[in-house]
């Protein structure tokens, strides 16, 4: 069959030793001269390192002499250089989608270090296949959206409107959403913070004062988001401002920033003594700490010891694994506060490790001063709560450094140090197709490169709802969705990768299969045959003017924009009507068959 | 066993001048530096563990508590300033308040007011029973024993030393008790079962030679070589030089080193102790009148000669560099310090003033109440032996031995 390809292709093929990553166990130059006679193949090299500017430069170069009109690199996996080598392609005046790599290091020569013959083979196989493919490749062009100059943000606490502020200050509109009757979150409820002591309910009040002062934010209190339809530069989210009698709003914006926090971890009855008087978490503990009057009160009986057990329900084996991160500093400052309070006070922390990373250290050495004791206890034995003869509670626990001792500590009051626990808003994560992690948070598309984006374009997240994390943080992650928002909304425009879905309206005959398939929310039935598909920049269909032309078919359409070419509704067609650009059927079969050329001669 | 933590030992330690111990972070840089925590031994760290956590028993079933002579290395090198050495000095104290069944070391030690109080308030009840039984005196010649008769004198005496001894031996008892028979000897930690090891060593004593020979060899070891010859004062501990001082030991000559102080000044008080015990011995055996001017090279004025300049010398040094907190080890000074010190200082100067008196050619006038303020000081100071500073005579060589005996 590959004999039969059009062979009037001029394709360039590089293969990467990837210093020896790669030629260390592949034969690099027998994959060249494997390839280098196949029809359509212009020039076929090896190169040290083809991500080097040395090798970039010499792709460029032999681009532009020979007319390149097809670029394959065989090196390492897309995810890692696919953007790099479109870029070589572009500057060489190339389509950046007629460029394709094939992964012959992840996939190859990583994997079969004890094969090195194998791998060659392997290796030219893989090479045969993505040629076959780029033989049926053509120019692509990215989709280009307008978008809407109004971001969503879903969350009233310091996240939520801190971003507002910042959102509006850089000049675009800003939807907040809040389905508590009052702005504040969390912090809206604490007393002093740490570092400068400043009080959490001023804090909060400063900042909706700062966001009263800016026309460009709405609030909607008591309120909750309860549809999105549109794709990322053009969402249309409805807004239940009341539930009775029920009403809702439409909002257009071109991006959502979901900051809806955390909910604090409660403890099962009996865990740690939960249920016992006396026995209270760390928010509740907090609370009475904030509002006492000078004098530490239980249910009107003075606390004059106390426990905090730590990491109850983080770290918990086969319940919520991670690390809550600030409790560890939340417990010491409330001790530090505790002992202002009364310094006669006695506290014992009993902790696993302590994590009061950075600045927090400070909280961690100054508690300790105010005379509260640090009991490590093993992972293995947590402390026990119990209630006396007399009455009052007693904690047992052992202790590493008196010599694993095991201790008795009578006290007033038991603190479960409660960790942050992902909020339940299953609706919310259905309706904006939040990707969750195994620990229940949302996901970010990556922590270090991508920290506030989703696998959702124009849906980003931000402070607790995205894992634990403290206040100051919490702020940071919220400008930086501004910033993130902010960037692709200012221009106006968005560019969008044009690897996505299509459907042959003559072949569909609307079954529906796709629509269950998508995980996106961008296939929609329509009754019309959609023209074919423009060369050259494109906007979105323009769906209402092709409803217009109907003839009264249904058959499904899929939104350019909110279609993020998974392929998920490709294979489940039984009509085979969907075709994914740059992966289409006859890419794919002409990748099989030149992955398997060999065998097959 | 479970240990029970008391909420109020540490804030009860604070007013035994542990201040700064909440800074403590166990991180073992005391015990790591100490000389004499060895072989397994982990004080000050772990006592001051025990103080934190509030765990009263295990504290006062510590000997290590008395393994230490306060060299203050430790102080120098903590890390978080929580001044080790300061604590443990602090410890022994509540530990003497803790033995004492009566309460009254526990307000010498932390109240300055009352201490002052008593211990003058002891010291003229003792110079005026003795006055209340003066007969008259020619004044031209000294004698001391016709002023006040020698049978009350050494009547009360006598009376002192019964009281102290009594005492004494309820502190000895409740130490041991808590050492040995407390709920460190029953609990599971090292400490606890070296204890308990150290008690079933005691039992089998009673029968096993090589126990009692273990059991000679620690009571030598611990009265001998460490109180009496001062061996590790001396050759482990590291000189306290002026406060902050590196290697101070080798720029100090072995006359002002701390154990030479501590040598002379215990010396000092055991020859004067001795010399006393000689010269009423000497009159019971009728070979001489206490009291009686003898020449110098008589053994027993040479002797006590000798030991009341050795007494004068190390507490002279001490109370000075107190005074000027010149030492790491002498910055910080309690009431306890203070008491012992002055008391220790005033018997030896007013008995050299006597020696002096009696010599000198005509009888000075102010030999008479000179000698009834040395008489009530030292019998006050013998008196006050189990309920203060003085009492580490009993506690320490006790607590060694048990140590030691643990092996």
């Amino acid at each position: 069959m590959s004999a039969d390809q059009p062979s009037e292709r001029r394709i360039g093929v590089y293969v990467c030793h990837c210093g020896g990553n790669i030629s260390d166990y592949v034969d690099v130059e027998a994959v060249v001269n494997a390839v280098k006679d196949e029809p359509g193949v212009a020039v076929a090299k090896h190169m040290m390192f083809a991500c080097s500017d040395a090798g970039q430069q010499e792709m460029e170069k032999d681009i532009a002499e020979q007319k390149l009109d097809g670029l394959v690199v065989a090196s390492c996996s897309p995810k890692l250089h696919v953007v790099t080598f479109r870029g070589v392609a572009k500057r060489a005046g190339l389509n950046p989608y007629e460029y394709s790599q094939a992964n012959i290091r992840e996939q190859c020569s990583w994997t079969h270090t004890d094969d090195h013959e194998g791998a060659t083979r392997k290796a030219i196989a893989l090479v045969r296949g993505v040629i076959a493919r780029t033989k049926l490749t053509e120019p692509l062009e990215p989709l280009v959206v307008e978008t809407t100059q109004k971001a969503l943000i879903i969350g009233g606490g310091i996240t939520g409107l801190r971003a507002a502020i910042g959102m509006a200050d850089i000049g675009l509109g800003v939807f907040l959403v809040e389905r508590e009757p009052e702005l504040g979150g969390w912090v809206g409820k604490f007393g002093p913070m740490f570092p400068h002591e400043r009080d959490g309910r001023e804090l909060i009040s400063h900042l909706v004062e700062e966001v009263r002062k800016r026309p460009a934010i709405n609030v909607f209190t008591g309120a909750e988001v309860v549809t999105k339809a549109g794709s990322f530069g053009n969402y249309q989210v409805g807004i239940r401002v009341s539930a009775d009698p029920p009403e809702t709003i439409t909002a257009e914006v071109g991006s959502i920033i979901v900051a809806t926090g955390f909910d604090a971890y409660h403890p099962a009855e009996g865990e740690l003594g939960t249920g016992l008087a006396g026995v209270i978490t760390l928010p509740e503990f907090k609370e009475l700490v904030d509002g006492s009057d000078g004098k530490l009160r239980h249910n009107g009986r003075p606390v004059r010891s106390l426990a905090y057990i730590y990491c109850v329900g983080s770290r918990q084996p086969g319940g919520n694994e991670y690390c809550s991160r600030f409790c560890c500093s939340a417990a010491s400052h409330v001790s530090i506060k505790v002992s202002e309070l009364d310094p006669k006070i006695r506290q014992y922390h009993l902790y696993r490790d302590i994590r009061t990373y950075g600045n927090f250290e400070l909280l961690y050495t100054e508690a300790r001063k105010q005379g509260a004791v640090y009991v490590k206890y093993p992972d293995d034995a947590p402390p026990v709560v119990a209630v006396e003869a007399s009455g009052s509670l007693a904690v047992t626990v052992r202790d590493l450094l008196s010599g694993d001792e095991e201790l008795e500590i009578p006290v007033d009051l038991v603190v479960q140090v409660t960790g942050m626990v992902p909020r339940k808003n299953e609706e919310m994560v259905g309706m904006l197709k939040l990707p969750l992690g195994r620990d229940g948070f949302f996901n970010e598309i990556h922590p270090k490169l991508r920290p506030v984006e989703t696998m959702v374009d124009g849906v980003l997240i931000a402070g607790t709802c995205q894992g634990p994390k403290s206040s100051a943080e919490s702020v940071a992650s919220g400008l930086a969705a501004v910033t993130q928002s902010a960037s692709v909304l200012k221009r106006g425009v968005a560019e969008l990768d044009p690897l996505v879905a299509t459907v042959d309206p003559d072949k569909c005959t609307w079954c529906g299969k796709c629509v269950n398939a998508c995980p996106y929310g961008a296939i929609e039935k329509v009754s019309i045959p959609l023209p074919p598909p423009k060369a050259g920049p494109r906007r979105p269909h323009d769906l209402a003017a092709d409803a217009r032309a109907a003839n009264g078919r249904e058959v499904a359409t899929i939104s350019e924009a909110g279609c993020k070419g998974c392929g998920g509704c490709v294979p489940v067609c039984p009509e085979n009507a969907i075709d994914l650009r740059g992966y289409t059927d006859a890419q794919i079969t002409a990748m099989i068959d030149g992955l398997l050329q060999e065998a097959i001669a | 066993m479970t240990a029970r933590v008391d909420r109020n030992l540490y804030p009860e330690l604070q007013r035994f001048g542990a201040n700064d111990i909440s800074a403590c972070f166990n991180c073992g840089v005391c015990s790591a530096i100490c000389p004499l925590s060895v072989d397994g031994a982990s004080f000050p760290r772990r006592m001051s563990r025990y103080a934190q956590l509030g765990l009263r028993e295990k504290l006062l079933a510590s000997p290590e508590l008395w393994s230490c002579y306060g060299c203050s290395e430790c102080t120098d090198s903590c890390p978080t300033k929580a001044d080790p050495a300061s604590f443990m000095a602090a410890a022994r104290r509540y530990a003497v308040a803790s033995y004492d069944r009566t309460h009254l070391a526990y307000l010498l030690a932390t109240s300055r007011l009352f201490a002052v109080v008593f211990v003058v308030a002891l010291v003229s009840l003792l110079a005026a029973f003795m006055y209340n039984s003066h007969r008259p005196v020619d004044g031209s010649s000294l004698a001391f024993f016709e002023f006040i008769p020698s049978a009350v004198i050494h009547n009360l005496g006598i009376a002192t030393m019964a009281v102290m001894g009594v005492a004494a031996l309820v502190g000895v008892f409740e130490m041991f008790r808590r050492v040995l028979r407390g709920p460190a000897a029953h609990g599971a930690g090292p400490s606890g079962a070296a204890l308990g090891g150290a008690k079933a060593t005691i039992r089998k004593a009673a029968i096993r030679k090589a126990a009692i020979r273990k059991a000679a060899d620690a009571a030598f070891y611990a009265v001998g070589t460490e109180s009496l010859a001062q061996t590790r004062f001396r050759k482990d501990c590291a000189d306290a030089g002026a406060a902050g001082a590196a290697n101070a030991a080798e720029t100090r000559p072995w006359y002002s080193q701390r154990w030479f102080i501590h040598f002379a000044t215990m010396w000092g008080f055991l020859g004067l102790l001795g010399a006393t015990m000689a010269d009423y011995g000497l009159e019971l055996l009728g070979i001489k009148a206490t009291g009686t001017a003898v020449p110098i090279w008589y053994p027993v004025r040479l002797l006590g000669t000798l030991a009341g300049a050795a007494l004068i010398y190390g507490t002279s040094v001490l109370i000075v560099r107190r005074l000027r907190k010149s030492d790491r080890s002498s910055v910080h000074s309690t009431t306890s310090d203070w008491t012992f010190l002055t008391m220790l200082w005033v018997a030896g100067v007013t008995g050299f003033a006597l020696e002096l008196a009696l010599y000198l050619p005509s009888a000075p006038a102010w030999g008479y109440p000179m000698f009834l303020v040395h008489v009530a000081v030292a019998m006050a100071l013998v008196l006050l032996v189990p309920f203060g500073k003085f009492a580490h005579v009993l506690y320490r060589p006790l607590a060694l031995f048990a140590i030691r005996l643990r092996g």
